[in-house]
C-alpha cells in the first residue's frame, strides 16, 4: 500500500523531501527542475506530490493524501478534518494585525481590515469584541493601510523587513505559526504500520534540530 | 425570465442516484425491521425552543419561522431529540423497551462554506430501555451491516467512550473554555500542543502525561484496551474500560470485530451523548458516513429517565462514494418506446399495457414528421441507451432492428 504525501510547493517541501530521501526512500525521477506533479520512489512504499499551500488540507481530509505538510495559518483559515500530528517548528513566522502605531483608533468607529485570512481576522476581532469591517485581497496586502483602502491589516509577518519598509508596524501578535504534519483519519488507523515510521522520523528529526 | 434560482446547499437527487437512494432506504428499513425497529415518521418542525437549551447546535444553524401563534419553530437540526421527546410522551414507562427507526431530512443552515450541504438526507434506528453492552453491541453490528447490506464493503469503525476522557478531566479543575480548547487538541492528535497548553496552565506533570497519552489511545481493541488499563487512575475510568472490553467480546461474538478500531481521544458535537460513541467511515474519506452512540441521560429532559442508544446514517455520503466509484445499484432499464400514429392511438395504449402487465417499461410517444430522428433524439439521452422501439403505422407493427424497420406480426 502506497503512502502518499502531499507537500506545499516552496521552501518546507524542499526540507521534507531532503528528509525522506535521508529516510532511504529513492525518487529517481525527482529533480527540482522536474514538472512532474507526481514522483514515486523506487519501492513503491510512498509517493509524494506537490500542490498549492490551501490544498494539502483538502488532499489529506478526502483521503486523496494520507499525510501532508502544510502552515498553521493555512489550518486556521480553511479548518480541515485531520489529525494535527506533529509541530515541525519550521516554516516559523507570527500573525500578526499590522498598521500605523502613531493612528490609534477615533472612538466608536468601525476597523476596516485588508487581509489575505479573513476567518482569522474575524475571529480574532471577535473574541476582542472589536466591530471590524473585513476587506479580503488577494496579495500586497501591505498596500491597504497605504493607499486608504483598510486601517490596518492581518497578515503574516517573518522578518517584518516589508512592513518597515512601507511604514508600517505590528501592532498585536494574533499567533505563532510554524508547519505541521497532518494524516488522513483512517488512514492512521488503516496504514499504521506504514505511517508510524514515517511520523517517528520527523519526529526525531525535529529533537535532533533543536 | 427568472435566472440562477438555486439555493445554495440543497440538491435534487435524480436519475440513477435516485434509485439507490430508493433501494437503498428500503433494504435498509427491511434491515431494521427484522431486528425489531419500528418505522418512524417524525415531523419536519421542531419547537425552537428544544434547541436553545442545548448548546450541542449553535442557534445560527437552525433554520427558524414563526407560526401564526408567534412561536418560534425551526427545521429539524437533528432527529434524536425529537425522537426522544417522542418516545418521552408516547411511552411514559422508563422500562419499556422501544426501538425505532426512521429515515428523514435535517436542516442545518451552516453559513459557510456555500457549497456545504443544508439538507442532510438521514436513516438510523434508535434503541430505548436497554442500557446493555449488548445493546450498544447490536447498534453498532446494524451500522456495519447498513453498509455492508448498502453495498460498501470497505468499512472502518472508530469506537470510543466520552466517559474515559471526562472522569480523567473531572479530577483537573478545568473552566469551560479550558475544557473546549483541550478537547480540541485531543481531537486533532495534536500532542505538541497539548503538552504546551498544560504547562501553561501549570497542570500536575504526572497529569500532562496522562493526558497527553489520550490521543494515541486508538488502534487494535486489545493493544488499547491495555493501555487503558495503564492509565486508569479513578472506579469511574476502570468501569469505562471494563464496560468498553464487553462491548468488544460481544462484537467479537457476532463476528464483527475485523471493522473494529479503538478511539478514546474523539468526542462528538452532540454533547448529549454520555458513554459509547463511534463513527463509521468508508474507504479513506476523513469524513465519517455514520456517527452514533449511547445518549442515557437525554430522555431525563423530557421527564422520564431512560438509557438509549442509536445512529445515523448520512444517505448522500454514500450514494456520493458508490457513485465515484461506480458500484451504485444499477437499475434493469430495458425500455419499450411504442411510436403510433394518431390513428393507432388506442393500439398503442393496449401494447403498452400489455408490457407493463409483465412488469416492463412502456412509453408512448405520438409520432412526429420524422420518425428516425425522434427515435435519435431520444437516444441521446442517457436514460434512454437500452430501448426497444416499436412503431405502429397503417394497422402493422414495425420493430426496429439496426436501424432498420422491420415489419413483424406482434411484438
Amino acid at each position: 500500500m502506497t503512502i502518499r504525501f502531499a507537500l506545499a510547493k516552496g521552501r518546507v517541501a524542499k526540507k521534507a523531501i531532503a528528509l525522506l530521501i535521508e529516510l532511504g526512500y529513492v525518487f529517481d525521477d525527482y529533480s527540482e527542475k522536474s514538472r512532474k506533479l507526481i514522483f514515486q520512489d523506487t519501492t513503491g512504499a510512498i509517493a509524494f506530490f506537490l500542490v498549492k499551500s490551501p490544498d494539502v488540507a483538502t488532499y489529506v481530509e478526502k483521503g486523496a493524501a494520507d499525510i501532508g505538510i502544510v502552515g498553521k495559518d493555512v489550518l486556521l483559515e480553511h479548518p480541515a478534518k485531520v489529525y494535527e500530528m506533529l509541530n515541525l517548528n519550521i516554516g516559523k513566522c507570527r500573525m500578526c494585525v499590522a498598521g500605523y502605531p502613531d493612528r490609534p483608533l477615533p472612538y466608536g468607529k468601525k476597523l476596516v481590515v485588508g487581509t489575505k485570512y479573513p476567518v482569522i481576522a474575524k475571529n480574532f476581532f471577535q473574541t476582542k469584541k472589536q466591530l471590524v469591517d473585513i476587506i479580503k485581497l488577494n496579495g500586497s496586502v501591505e498596500l491597504a493601510p497605504i493607499i486608504g483602502l483598510s486601517d490596518c491589516i492581518v497578515d503574516i509577518v517573518e522578518s517584518g523587513s516589508t512592513l518597515k519598509e512601507n511604514g508600517l508596524a505590528v501592532l498585536e501578535e494574533i499567533c505563532q505559526i510554524s508547519s505541521r504534519l497532518i494524516v488522513n483519519q483512517v488512514s492512521l488507523k488503516t496504514k499504521r504500520t506504514s505511517i508510524d515510521p514515517i511520523i517517528k522520523a520527523f519526529e526525531t528529526q525535529l529533537t535532533t534540530d533543536v | 425570465m427568472l435566472f440562477n434560482n438555486n439555493i445554495e446547499g440543497f440538491e435534487t437527487i435524480q436519475a440513477q442516484n435516485s434509485y439507490a437512494f430508493a433501494k437503498i432506504v428500503a433494504d435498509l428499513t427491511h434491515l431494521y425491521d427484522l431486528y425489531g425497529y419500528q418505522q418512524t415518521f417524525i415531523p419536519t418542525f421542531e419547537a425552537y425552543d428544544l434547541y436553545v437549551h442545548e448548546d450541542s447546535i449553535p442557534c445560527d444553524d437552525l433554520f427558524k419561522l414563526i407560526n401564526h401563534q408567534g412561536k418560534v419553530l425551526t427545521l429539524k437540526p437533528d432527529v434524536t431529540l425529537p425522537i426522544t421527546r417522542m418516545a418521552a410522551i408516547n411511552h411514559p414507562n422508563p422500562d419499556e423497551i422501544i426501538k425505532f427507526s426512521y429515515k428523514a431530512n435535517i436542516y442545518r443552515n451552516f453559513s459557510a462554506p456555500d457549497s456545504i450541504k443544508k439538507e442532510i438526507n438521514q436513516i438510523g434506528i434508535e434503541y430505548f430501555g436497554n442500557d446493555s453492552p449488548e445493546c450498544d453491541g447490536e447498534i453498532i453490528a446494524l451500522s456495519i451491516l447498513s453498509l455492508l447490506k448498502a453495498g460498501v464493503s470497505d468499512i472502518h469503525i472508530d469506537l470510543g467512550h466520552v466517559g474515559f476522557i471526562n472522569y480523567l478531566l473531572e479530577e483537573l479543575d478545568f473552566s469551560d473554555q479550558q475544557r473546549l480548547t483541550l478537547f480540541e487538541f485531543i481531537e486533532n492528535k495534536n500532542i505538541g500542543d497539548i503538552i504546551s497548553y498544560l504547562k501553561m496552565l501549570k497542570i500536575d506533570p504526572k497529569y500532562q502525561e496522562i493526558i497527553a497519552k489520550l490521543p494515541v489511545l486508538y488502534g487494535k481493541p486489545t493493544d488499547v484496551i491495555s493501555e487503558m488499563k495503564a492509565i486508569c487512575i479513578n472506579k469511574k475510568m476502570e468501569g469505562v474500560v471494563q464496560k468498553i472490553t464487553e462491548i468488544y467480546k460481544h462484537l467479537q461474538t457476532m463476528g464483527f470485530d475485523q471493522y473494529i478500531n479503538f478511539d478514546l481521544g474523539f468526542t462528538n458535537q452532540m454533547n448529549y451523548y454520555s458513554d459509547t460513541i463511534f463513527k463509521a467511515y468508508i474507504n479513506n474519506w476523513g469524513e465519517p458516513v455514520i456517527s452514533g452512540g449511547r445518549y442515557n441521560k437525554l430522555s431525563e429532559k423530557f421527564g422520564i429517565p431512560r438509557p438509549a442508544c442509536g445512529f445515523a446514517i448520512d444517505l448522500m455520503k454514500i450514494i456520493n462514494y458508490m457513485d465515484q466509484n461506480s458500484i451504485l445499484p444499477q437499475r434493469e432499464s430495458l425500455k419499450n418506446i411504442i411510436i403510433y400514429e394518431a390513428d393507432k392511438k388506442t393500439a398503442a395504449y393496449e401494447m403498452g399495457q400489455s408490457f407493463r402487465k409483465e412488469g416492463k417499461i412502456a412509453e408512448l410517444f405520438i409520432a412526429n414528421e420524422d420518425v428516425i430522428k425522434q427515435i435519435d433524439l431520444l437516444k441521446s439521452n442517457p436514460l434512454y441507451q437500452k430501448i426497444e422501439v416499436y412503431y405502429l403505422k397503417n394497422d402493422k407493427i414495425y420493430y426496429l432492428d439496426k436501424q432498420q424497420f422491420k415489419e413483424v406480426e406482434s411484438r
